[in-house]
């Protein structure tokens, strides 16, 4: 549907618009948050104020960009900023734990192997952590990444070149095995 | 380099970083329950500011010790209710009995309102509402004497106007001076609530050449209790 029209029904008062925008992409921006905080009840709730702001901003939405990538990036300051507030990032056994019971035991789900590329992206500076996520994880375009986070694509590209580099540098050993 | 030009990882370190932070199934009904329920309780808040604009205002410490004032108040005035309906009518020093029968509450025949005006959680409520009051005027005062430009007045004597209306409603203004008291306050209250944020500076000056003229705040100084009014100041400052 026109993100313009489906706008406009939201602020004309229909409910049944806002379920559909909220249908429309709340599976992204839930993984989104989740990749990012790594915790159910801290995803829920960045999940939450990310619809809350863009219902209440939804006038300022100049149709620059899709509306989904004018969420995320509401959805990404949301979860950026709740974690620097100090909201700790859940525990990396926890999420190898969780994962572990819905992975297959091959080669690449190795414990020990998830377990130091968790260590490594944690260790990520903030911004190469957050396009790598996006880029590498969830599968957003340079384009994508450079509207939601307000940067250039070749910045983008260049964050993610560098956590990549990164990454094979700390986990050489398994590069080579 | 770029990360198109960039070698993507190998695939087994890509297949385990899919693993990271690996999502659950979005509880999408549940969220949408949290963010309609949010959104009815801003609605019925009033126009929802955003996030941003809500933090970065801090409001005064009498805007916060006002909202405990009122739930206080709020208390007091089911207190009173409750003492003034059980009370037997003759008042004897007995018990209340719940299931006695008693005439309705009647908060402006002194005889009844005498007891609950005396509760204690009215003389605190109206002590703690007076001692606010006299801080704020003290302060706005000053600001318009200094030509200072004070954003947050109507939002502070709104505050405290919605708690005057509460305690002229209770049972605390059967006290004729009380009573007078308050509907005087209420007066200068609403006037500063309502200014205009362009608000010309002769209108200040008439609110607060009004407060000379009616000695409000020595009014208000002769009716809190020793201490009350200090101890406001210091958190109002």
């Amino acid at each position: 549907m026109d993100d313009r029209l489906l706008i406009s029904r939201v602020q004309a008062g229909d409910a049944s618009a806002e379920r559909e925008l909220y249908d429309a992409h709340v599976e992204r921006v839930y993984r989104l948050v989740y990749r990012l905080a790594g915790d159910a009840d801290q995803a829920q709730d960045y999940t939450q104020e990310t619809f809350i702001r863009a219902f209440g901003r939804l006038g300022e939405f100049r149709g620059e960009a899709a509306l989904g990538t004018w969420i995320c990036s509401i959805a990404v300051s949301v979860a950026l900023n709740g974690l620097r507030r100090g909201k700790r990032l859940r525990t990396r056994e926890v999420a190898l734990d969780e994962a572990a019971t819905a992975a297959t035991p091959d080669r690449a789900a190795e414990p020990d192997l998830r377990d130091r590329l968790a260590r490594a992206i944690d260790d990520l500076p903030k911004g190469y952590r957050v396009v790598f996520l996006m880029h590498d994880v969830e599968g957003y375009t340079h384009e994508e990444i450079g509207r939601t986070l307000g940067v250039q694509t070749g910045t983008s590209k260049a964050q993610l070149s560098r956590a990549r580099a990164r990454l094979r540098r700390v986990l050489a050993d398994f590069a080579r095995g | 380099m770029t990360g198109d030009d960039d070698e993507p990882l190998d695939p087994e370190l890509r297949d385990a970083a899919h693993a990271y932070h690996e999502p659950p199934q979005v509880p999408r009904e549940a969220l949408w329950a949290r963010i309609q329920m949010r959104r009815a309780a801003e609605r019925g808040a009033g126009p929802a500011d955003p996030p941003a604009n809500r933090v970065a205002v801090r409001a005064p410490r009498f805007l916060v010790c006002g909202a405990g004032i009122a739930a206080l108040l709020a208390l007091g005035v089911g207190i009173g209710r409750l003492s003034v309906r059980v009370r037997p009518p003759l008042g004897a020093d007995s018990a209340p009995v719940a299931a006695a029968p008693a005439p309705p509450p009647q908060a402006s025949s002194p005889a009844a309102a005498a007891p609950a005006r005396d509760n204690p959680a009215y003389r605190l409520a109206t002590a703690e509402h007076l001692g606010q009051a006299e801080a704020f005027l003290t302060l706005f005062r000053a600001s318009v004497r200094e030509g200072r430009r004070e954003r947050l007045a109507p939002a502070a004597a709104r505050q405290l106007l919605a708690t005057n209306r509460l305690l002229l409603d209770s049972p605390a203004a059967a006290d004729p001076r009380l009573r007078f008291l308050l509907q005087d306050l209420e007066l200068v209250l609403a006037e500063i609530a309502q200014l205009a944020p362009e608000r010309r500076r002769e209108d200040l000056k008439l609110i607060t050449d009004g407060l000379e003229r009616d000695g409000m705040l020595v009014r208000l100084r002769a009716a809190v209790p020793a201490g009350t009014g200090a101890a406001f100041r210091k958190g109002v400052l």
